[in-house]
């Protein structure tokens, strides 16, 4: 996987990079702003770049900007957006809106594994959002809601397949087996009155473009 | 007087008048030159007039011709200027011609020519202040006028009799004139007494034109009327207190007093003109004509109590007696303040109308301000409505920023327009600015009048003005620290986020890197590294707790958001209804504020089941309200969440009220304007 990091921190821009050359990848450039990372994208064109929401010059929202402009420009890049903190609705739409993005807060990294996980699921055209937005989205239906009809098991499931996990990856993580994620999996669609879909991808979308308007 | 009137001479710029100018001058000298040679030699020329007389002769003879050369030097087309000069020529012609002569013609001039005296003045009369008669049809009036009294002057040089008393050895050169005889013979004699009565005509038509002058009039050409007539009343007016002395003190010297009287208000006469159309103290006359009339009516009065005591109780007791006198003397000594001020109120009312009822305006207002029916900020419309000057505007002078609010207390600077700026002072302190109609200025006791008693209101409104001004100032401060705040709230949180949390995260990554690079004999340490980067996830967990609380980033996608963040977080179901829209970040802040604590104080203190949070925008104010079905029973305690709540809000120029019935439930409601 190739990568390019827009992180103005360099001491945590390092310590990424150090993380993806250690698991085999390639950093392409390592850049401190916006602009810098455009103009890197556009000459590697890697498979991802990792972007943090706050730069310079006004350290507002230079990364997400940049995110979507990439998104634009160059479909084939995945993005991955680093926040310190659930921005929300900007990044939820973004998320829902196509594939090719994650977003995540920081201290994710910590859990390395996971990480690179997302990391390559989003280069591949998959989707990550972090399992704290997903839990606002997630938090206290309203009583018609559809939801609120979920099982907590379900609720798990359903968490995990907004985050954009695959069923293996869910399977792992609940100590299922694949085939009963599939089970959980189909029995949440019906309720939300979703499309069956085989492709995870589409599922994730639908289910966060639901989540999102229920949460609304 | 004159030093300052002649300073008011402006050079004609008109080079041909400077052939007026000259003549002016050698009318001027000489009608003294005229008058010095009568003077010099008085056997020949002045020979009747008593000697104690004779200055005011003089002066009224060279007054007139002063003035009318001074009024000339400026504008010597001005035709008042010249019947001045010409008038007292008249007069004074007839010395040389006298003296070449003789002492018939003198003596037959003496008696002939008395109408001459009263003709100019008659004269101004009629034209006065523009040199122009009212209308045409006064034409009519202004010929009769002049046929009899050239036609009476000429009859009376015509007339044939001898002289009497001292000078009866004089012979008459007019003795036994044709055309004196052809008179007496056709009976035509007899049209000197028209004459006379077209003379005592053409007085009350000159003092008619004047009272049509004063009516139709406005501004200065009223003032300028009101000067001329002020002088010309005065000689009724001075023959009848005449009249009144001679009979209440028994002074049998009435022609002593009368002619120089008439002489002296001839000077006054003149005097007036010329500071009327030297514009020279035009705006004294209202004052001056109030005077006159205060102290003729109290002199008038206070002669008849005399003579009436002194007549009533001379008729009683009998004969003259001291004592009748002393008393009178002393009754009237006693009555004259109180006779005073009475008669001054009572002029006051009539003459001074407008003033009066301007002042009665602002006397009442003052008594609706202390009645609390009217703010005493209306005085700036009180003062248009007394002046009658619905132009007029008054700002507020603020001492301590040196400038001018207007009654609402918005500070800005008096427009400058045409209109007349006046400074209002109280104590020699500047209180306050008025705009008014130019015209009041010729009406400056009238305008110092309602001024002087507006005074103090508009120094109480200025006070007030003062204070809402500082007030608002007050408040804006305090919305302004409570807006820095709540960005050094935002800033706090950014620090947090930023600084430590990245570090944190920096931190934890490079142990993670030592993790994975850990050669195997001390794979051992790895569990141990596990531990100490979850122990940096759990403090970076802390921080983002702490970041929130100081203020959540969620404000940044506004109150909505923010508002079912905090649902999210609490122990108890509530629920939001907030508008998407967008207000001021300050105001969503304090908004989020009242909300979170009012929640948080409803899941300590009152264990509802639920909670409702509302927040809606309406007519210009962010409305948020808090319901819980609680114990209730919450107060507002100093120093309690709750004050502190209220005092964000009133930072904001809000208010907060809460309603919360023991057992009933709480309802906390917060408007907070948002424009």
């Amino acid at each position: 996987m190739r990568v390019v990091i827009a992180e103005d921190t360099v001491l945590l821009r390092e310590g990424l990079a150090g993380l993806l050359e250690d698991a085999g990848h390639t950093v392409q450039a390592r850049v401190g702003d916006g602009e810098a990372l455009l103009a890197v994208v556009a000459e590697h064109e890697p498979d991802l770049a990792i972007v943090d929401v706050r730069m310079p010059p006004t350290y507002e929202d230079e990364g997400m900007r940049a995110a979507v402009e990439i998104r634009r420009l160059h479909p084939e890049t995945g993005v991955l957006v680093l926040s310190q903190h659930v921005e929300g609705r900007f990044a939820v739409e973004l998320v829902s809106s196509d594939g090719g993005f994650g977003y995540l807060l920081k201290d994710r990294v910590l859990d390395v594994g996971e990480f690179l996980d997302a990391a390559e699921r989003i280069s591949r055209g998959g989707t990550a959002l972090d399992p704290e937005v997903v839990k606002q989205l997630l938090a206290q239906p309203a009583a018609d809601d559809p939801l609120a009809e979920l099982t907590p098991r379900e609720r798990e499931v359903l968490a995990l397949v907004a985050e954009g996990r695959t069923n293996a990856s869910i399977a792992k993580e609940l100590w299922l087996t694949e085939k009963t994620v599939e089970t959980h999996v189909r029995s949440i669609l019906g309720k939300l009155d979703l499309p069956q879909d085989g492709d995870t991808h589409r599922r994730v979308l639908a289910v966060v473009t639901y989540l999102r308007a229920s949460a609304a | 007087m004159l030093a300052r009137i002649a300073e008011n001479v402006v050079e004609a710029k008109d080079v041909g008048m400077g052939g007026l100018r000259i003549a002016a001058w050698v009318v001027a000298t000489a009608n003294a030159v005229f008058l010095a040679m009568g003077l010099a030699d008085m056997d020949r020329t002045l020979g009747s007039l008593p000697w104690a007389l004779v200055p005011f002769v003089a002066l009224s003879l060279l007054t007139p011709s002063v003035v009318g050369l001074l009024i000339a030097n400026r504008q010597p087309r001005n035709r008042i200027a010249w019947i001045l000069l010409l008038g007292p020529l008249a007069m004074t012609v007839q010395v040389p011609l006298a003296l070449a002569l003789g002492k018939g013609w003198a003596l037959q001039m003496d008696r002939a020519s008395w109408p001459l005296l009263y003709a100019w003045p008659i004269a101004i009369a009629f034209v006065f202040p523009t040199g122009r008669l009212l209308s045409r049809r006064w034409r009519w009036v202004a010929g009769a006028a002049i046929v009899s009294f050239v036609g009476f002057t000429t009859l009376a040089m015509l007339d044939p009799d001898p002289f009497s008393g001292d000078d009866a050895s004089v012979p008459n050169p007019f003795a036994d004139n044709a055309v004196a005889g052809w008179l007496e013979d056709t009976h035509l004699w007899w049209i000197w007494a028209i004459l006379w009565a077209g003379m005592l005509a053409s007085l009350f038509a000159g003092a008619t034109a004047m009272i049509l002058r004063l009516r139709r009039s406005t501004g200065v050409e009223r003032l300028q009327v009101m000067w001329v007539a002020w002088s010309a009343v005065l000689i009724p007016v001075a023959l009848v207190l005449c009249g009144l002395s001679a009979w209440a003190i028994g002074t049998a010297v009435i022609d002593w007093i009368v002619f120089p009287l008439i002489l002296l208000f001839q000077m006054a006469v003149a005097a007036s003109v010329g500071m009327a159309v030297l514009r020279y103290r035009l705006y004294a006359i209202e004052r001056i004509v109030n005077r006159t009339l205060v102290y003729a009516s109290v002199t008038a009065l206070l002669l008849a109590v005399y003579g009436a005591i002194t007549i009533g109780l001379g008729v009683l007791v009998g004969g003259d007696s001291s004592w009748v006198v002393a008393l009178a003397t002393l009754v009237v000594a006693v009555a004259f303040r109180p006779a005073r001020s009475r008669i001054q109120d009572v002029v006051d009312r009539r003459f001074r109308k407008a003033r009066y009822a301007g002042v009665r305006l602002v006397h009442a207002f003052e008594d609706d301000v202390r009645d609390g029916r009217r703010a005493p900020e209306e005085i700036g419309a009180v003062l248009g409505e007394a002046l009658g000057d619905p132009l007029a505007e008054l700002w507020f002078w603020l001492p301590e920023t040196e400038a001018y609010a207007d009654m609402r207390g918005q500070v800005g600077q008096p427009p400058v327009d045409a209109r007349a700026r006046r400074e209002i002072r109280r104590d020699d302190a500047p209180t306050a600015l008025l705009l008014h109609d130019p015209v009041l200025l010729e009406r400056l006791d009238f305008l110092d009048g309602v001024l002087a008693a507006a005074a103090l209101s508009i120094e109480m409104a200025r006070l007030r003005v003062e204070v809402r001004i500082q007030l608002a100032e007050v408040a804006a401060s305090r919305t302004r620290i409570v807006e820095a705040g709540y960005e050094e709230r935002r800033r706090l949180e950014r620090d947090l986020h930023d600084g430590a949390q990245q570090r944190l995260v920096s931190l934890g990554v490079q142990l993670r890197r030592v993790q994975m690079t850990l050669p195997r004999e001390a794979q051992i340490l790895s569990a141990s590294l596990d531990q100490i980067v979850d122990e940096v996830g759990a403090a970076i967990g802390d921080l983002r707790q702490i970041a929130a609380g100081v203020r959540p980033a969620r404000l940044d996608d506004g109150l909505a958001a923010a508002l079912r963040d905090l649902a999210r977080t609490s122990p108890v179901p509530v629920e939001v209804v907030a508008p998407r829209d967008r207000v001021a970040a300050s105001v969503e802040a304090a908004a989020y504020f009242v909300a979170c604590e009012a929640v948080t104080n409803a899941v300590k203190h009152a264990s509802p089941s639920k909670v409702a949070v509302r927040a809606f925008r309406e007519n210009g104010t962010l409305r948020v309200s808090v319901d819980d079905d609680g114990v209730g029973g919450a107060v507002v305690r100093r120093g309690s969440g709750l004050a502190g709540l209220r005092d964000r809000v009133a930072a904001h120029g809000g208010t907060l009220t809460i309603e919360s019935p023991r057992g009933g439930g709480t309802h906390l409601e917060a408007e907070i304007p948002c424009v």
